[in-house]
């Protein structure tokens, strides 16, 4: 493997860098590109989507040919059209981007603003703070969903969409994943805009926010992933159809003992599209470099 | 900006105490109303024989002293051990590994990282049912392929002895992509000056990585000890669907052993308090990995 | 700007703290439902009583006819028919709603929920109302009326019955030679076939058992018991029972078809088996009407009360539909709905309509009934069958873990990892242990 880890802004083809070694500097040639990592990559890949490959083969067969052994191979696109039309699929999936969408928002706030001041300002109690935090994570959801839904009622939210926005609003895994990365900022940036005469929340809006847009976004499509895919909390929280999520809309093709699935994968299909593109399209934000801060002086 | 309203403000976020407690105001108030009430309201519970519809009757320790006598608990808590430690390490260096991997400038790079994020979307039943189906003891395509090579057909998520093994790797696959996505976001913060510095001095790469980028890397991996430990111990969604518990109880985790409790048994007070029992077990970890972090993780400053 | 923030602030915290304690308020309030019984019997009222079910496809396109057709008669109470989600999740969903006071009229519930459904004060009991004669209780099969009744009351009404029989696959029968099952088969008949029909070469298996020590796993080997003329407990509920000469057949059939002929298929639980008896791999199931619909036109299958012992003894799966008390007058209005719907006239159409069998004998005599048995040919068996139901499982609240215990049992004989005497010794000690500290 002749390859340096090299910044994308960086990558310069044709420029040696110190220290690097080729097998191919014996023989002078140029630099050979199809990197031996890709032996290593496209077995990672096919492991990896072998099931999601698995699910949409499902969605194109037949109902008999679900419902026998062995790989069969169909086009039957209607399948998803039967998806969308045996069920009030626009509905859930109106419902279902109208929490997350919400969900994602609030946490992108409420989070960054918890998640920098635990990590940058010190005041009082903010230890025992961060741990009480954190702590919500450790108890079983299955435990603690009932009084969740006790409270909940008591706030007159059962079987709205609310009920599944208000206990995801902010999120330990936001704040606690936050912090760590805003512990990683260099405080020289942030003492220079102070000196400057920005407020905290100005310096954290202005300076720190824009350096953060990968770990802003982890955050970002984690929350839209869970929200999208939860599924025991709409369980409880909601009774009408109506305000189904796609989760809970999925169920309708899933009788006690027959299961159609065909449909159901289509279905799911279509719900996990979204998240794929939306990861697609949130990788530039993974992949674009930092500006260099002044590091200097 | 006049001068009075300024040194007003100046005066208030002067006091670090009444910023700081003003910034996480929104994030108190609905975690302290979502996720610290239920749980207190749970710990009454565990002290209540209770069956969750029912007020219960109060019975004190009650439940507490019979987990310590319950062998069938302290067998489900050595399997959630062990399935953390062997889960925590593979999924942190795999990933750590296929981060930096996918890190480069390659043709391909949004197909391959798009493809180890899979994993992530897919539905836990979907990943059920095709697990199931990849190691079924007669038909999946894992035994054929021993067969052809010679071995003995396995019984996976039939045997006993295997199964919880066989968990490992459903959820290390499922979980790898979020670890790889979290490590990437933290090598974008990390500047390329520092890493030619240690290059121009003649350290090799692979030196270059462990003596510069993993250091640096540092509050990300305590983030993910602590994250991945945190689920690993409260396994539930994966036994649930694939093996429920079995074979002869080889994949009864602790929380899945507390979810039959509760939903199966009607014993909602002896649930809670298991829960308890694990919540003080995972904060004593959570604390002792953070101390640990804060000797050995360098923040830059 | 930072006057407001700091009013802001303060009336954040005054509003977390004020939230906080009603939350704790209403949890600690939380429990039973607003069962305003004011009103004096005998009024009835009018409104809508909601009816939670789990039914997909045929049957929900069924019921919610059903309740169109209802609610078009102007009862005084109409119903609103809800799909409440998979009947897997019923109980759960039933208890949390409870538990957070917006429980349902009516819900559809598994006949193994019946023993804790029990222990809810809410959960109406109907045994005066199904007593009337008019009702006509006597009617419906024996087996129906056992398992929706707990400690003698009658909880729930029967919304589905079903029993296991013998589903199997007649090409594969043709191909080996083997003469197709008959109402006098024995077990030596059946272990003797399903050897004959098990090729390790091209992996085709004479049996398929349900192998995820759950009641899947458990209910199959009681109807075994039951034919050896054994008992899973005592009559007082108090002991375990399946310890006996019978226990032992019953569990050596399987230990010996499993480990030694290894003429069965162990499914993990997730009906690879119905995959696989669709391609031929699998020639016999023991199973019961719900699979029939799933399998494929192509193959060639056939229908037959279970091989016998001592008797061709059966074992049902009956569900039932439970009323809960949220007020008289809404009781009364559940009530009047139920009593339409399970009238044999009105049972018979849903029957048709969906597949189901039909739930009393009062049914069979109906000359609908005609109708039913030539659109599905496969269910006459079964209806058939419903004579070899002659006992039902305990109806104890400490059932799930009995359960438990037996399906742990059976799934280490079936992996070879204890003798059928080990085996059925040790679970014997789990279930006197946990009927003695039962509730």
């Amino acid at each position: 493997m002749s390859e340096a880890i090299l910044r994308p802004d960086e990558f310069r083809p044709d420029e040696f860098r110190p220290g690097d070694i080729r097998p191919d500097d014996l023989v002078t040639t140029r630099r050979w590109t199809p990197s031996a990592w890709h032996l290593v990559l496209i077995p990672l890949a096919v492991v990896m989507l072998f099931p999601f490959f698995w699910l949409v083969v499902t969605s194109l067969q037949t109902l008999a040919q679900s419902r026998t052994f062995g790989l069969h191979f169909a086009l039957q696109f209607h399948n998803y059209i039967d998806a969308w039309t045996q069920a009030p699929f626009g509905r859930w999936l109106l419902n279902t981007t109208i929490v997350s969408v919400t969900v994602v928002i609030s946490n992108l706030v409420f989070c960054s603003l918890a998640g920098y001041a635990l990590a940058r300002i010190r005041f009082f109690g903010s230890g025992a703070l961060f741990l009480v935090i954190l702590a919500t994570l450790m108890v079983p959801f299955q435990v603690v969903m009932v009084p969740t839904l006790l409270i909940v009622r008591g706030l007159g939210l059962v079987d709205s969409l609310p009920a599944l926005m208000a206990p995801n609003l902010v999120t330990p895994f936001g704040v606690f994943l936050l912090r760590q990365f805003f512990k990683t900022m260099p405080v020289e940036i942030e003492e220079a805009a102070r000196i400057d005469g920005a407020g905290r929340l100005g310096t954290l809006v202005k300076v720190v926010l824009p350096s953060m847009r990968a770990p802003l976004a982890t955050v970002g499509i984690m929350t839209l992933l869970w929200t999208w895919n939860d599924f025991l909390w709409p369980l409880i929280a909601i009774q009408s159809e109506k305000h189904f999520t796609l989760q809970l809309g999925l169920m309708t093709f899933q009788g006690a003992h027959s299961i159609n699935w065909p449909l159901i994968m289509a279905g799911t299909v279509t719900t996990q599209i979204p998240m794929l593109v939306i990861f697609i399209f949130a990788q530039r934000w993974f992949v674009q470099s930092l500006a260099t801060q002044g590091l200097k002086g | 900006m006049t001068t009075g309203r300024a040194s007003l403000r100046d005066r208030l976020f002067a006091s670090d105490h009444v910023a700081g407690w003003l910034f996480v105001s929104p994030a108190v108030l609905l975690i302290g109303l979502f996720g610290v009430a239920p749980i207190i309201w749970a710990l009454i519970i565990s002290f209540q024989n209770n069956s969750l519809i029912t007020s219960g009757t109060w019975v004190g320790l009650a439940n507490y002293r019979h987990l310590l006598h319950d062998p069938m608990f302290a067998a489900s808590v050595r399997r959630t051990i062990v399935y953390t430690v062997l889960f925590v390490p593979i999924t942190l260096f795999g990933a750590l590994a296929v981060a930096v991997a996918l890190n480069r400038r390659l043709r391909g790079m949004r197909f391959y990282r798009t493809a180890v994020f899979a994993p992530v979307v897919t539905s836990t039943v979907a990943t059920a049912i095709m697990f199931s189906w990849l190691l079924d003891p007669y038909f999946g395509i894992v035994n054929i392929i021993l067969n052809k090579l010679g071995f003995a057909s396995q019984g996976f998520f039939q045997n006993p002895s295997q199964a919880l093994y066989c968990i490992v790797i459903v959820t290390v696959w499922g979980w790898l992509g979020f670890a790889v996505v979290i490590y990437m976001a933290a090598l974008q913060g990390i500047p390329s000056e520092l890493l030619e510095a240690a290059e121009i001095d003649g350290a090799t790469r692979w030196r270059a990585f462990w003596r510069v980028q993993f250091p640096l890397l540092g509050p990300t991996t305590l983030f993910l000890v602590v994250w991945l430990s945190i689920n690993a111990l409260q396994l539930f969604d994966e036994i649930y669907v694939i093996t429920r518990g079995g074979p002869l109880a080889s994949t009864t985790v602790v929380v899945y052993y507390l979810f039959q409790q509760a939903f199966a048994f009607f014993q909602a007070g002896y649930a809670t308090a298991i829960a308890y029992v694990v919540f003080l077990a995972i904060l004593l970890l959570t604390v002792v990995q953070l101390l640990i972090g804060r000797r050995l993780v360098h923040y830059r400053s | 700007m930072t006057r407001s923030r700091i009013v802001c602030g303060a009336t954040l915290a005054v509003v977390a703290v004020a939230l906080l304690a009603v939350a704790l308020v209403a949890a600690g309030c939380g429990g039973g439902s607003p069962s305003s019984s004011s009103s004096s019997p005998g009024t009835t009222g009018s409104g809508t009583v909601t009816f939670w079910h789990g039914y997909t496809d045929v049957e929900r396109a069924a019921i919610d006819r059903t309740g169109a057709e209802y609610n078009a008669t102007k009862p005084a109470w109409k119903v609103s028919v809800v799909f409440a989600g998979n009947n897997d999740y019923a109980l759960t969903k039933l208890q949390t709603a409870l538990a957070a006071g917006k429980a349902p009229d009516i819900a559809y519930q598994y006949g193994s929920s019946m023993a804790l459904l029990a222990k809810l004060p809410q959960v109406v009991d109907l045994t005066s109302r199904v007593n009337d004669p008019a009702f006509g209780w006597n009617d419906f099969f024996p087996a129906v009326r056992l398992a929706a009744t707990v400690n003698g009351k009658v909880l729930g009404v029967p919304a589905l019955v079903d029993n296991l029989a013998l589903v199997y696959n007649k090409t594969l029968f043709d191909q080996a030679g083997v003469p197709y099952p008959t109402a006098q088969w024995t077990w030596d008949d059946f272990r003797a076939a399903a050897k004959r029909l098990t090729n390790p070469s091209t992996k085709q298996f004479g049996w398929a058992y349900v192998n995820d020590a759950s009641e899947d796993t458990v209910w199959r080997y009681v109807a075994l018991l039951w034919q050896a003329g054994g008992d899973m407990l005592t009559p007082d509920n108090s002991k375990a029972a399946f310890n006996s000469a019978a226990g032992l057949k019953a569990m050596t059939l399987l230990y010996d078809m499993a480990n030694q002929d290894h003429s069965i298929y162990l499914d993990s639980g997730n009906d690879n088996y119905l995959n696989l008896f669709n391609a031929g791999k699998i020639a016999m199931l023991y199973t019961g009407p719900w699979d029939i619909s799933s399998i494929n036109k192509g193959v060639r299958f056939g229908v037959q009360i279970l091989p016998g012992d001592v008797s061709h003894a059966t074992i049902a799966g009956p569900d039932n539909y439970v009323v809960l008390n949220n007020g008289a007058d809404r009781v009364n209005g559940a009530w009047q709905f139920i009593k339409w719907f399970t009238a044999p006239q009105q049972h018979l159409q849903f029957a048709i309509a969906t597949g189901d069998l039909p739930l009393s004998s009062a049914e069979t005599k109906l000359p609908g009934y005609q109708t039913y048995l030539k659109k599905y040919p496969a269910e006459a068996l079964f209806v058939a069958n419903l004579g070899n139901v002659t006992k039902a499982r305990p109806n104890i609240p400490t059932y799930p873990q009995v359960s438990q215990a037996l399906g742990q049992a059976i799934q280490a004989v079936l992996l070879g990892k204890m003798t059928p005497q080990q085996a059925l010794s040790s679970a014997e000690q789990q279930v006197n242990s946990i009927l003695a500290s039962g509730q």
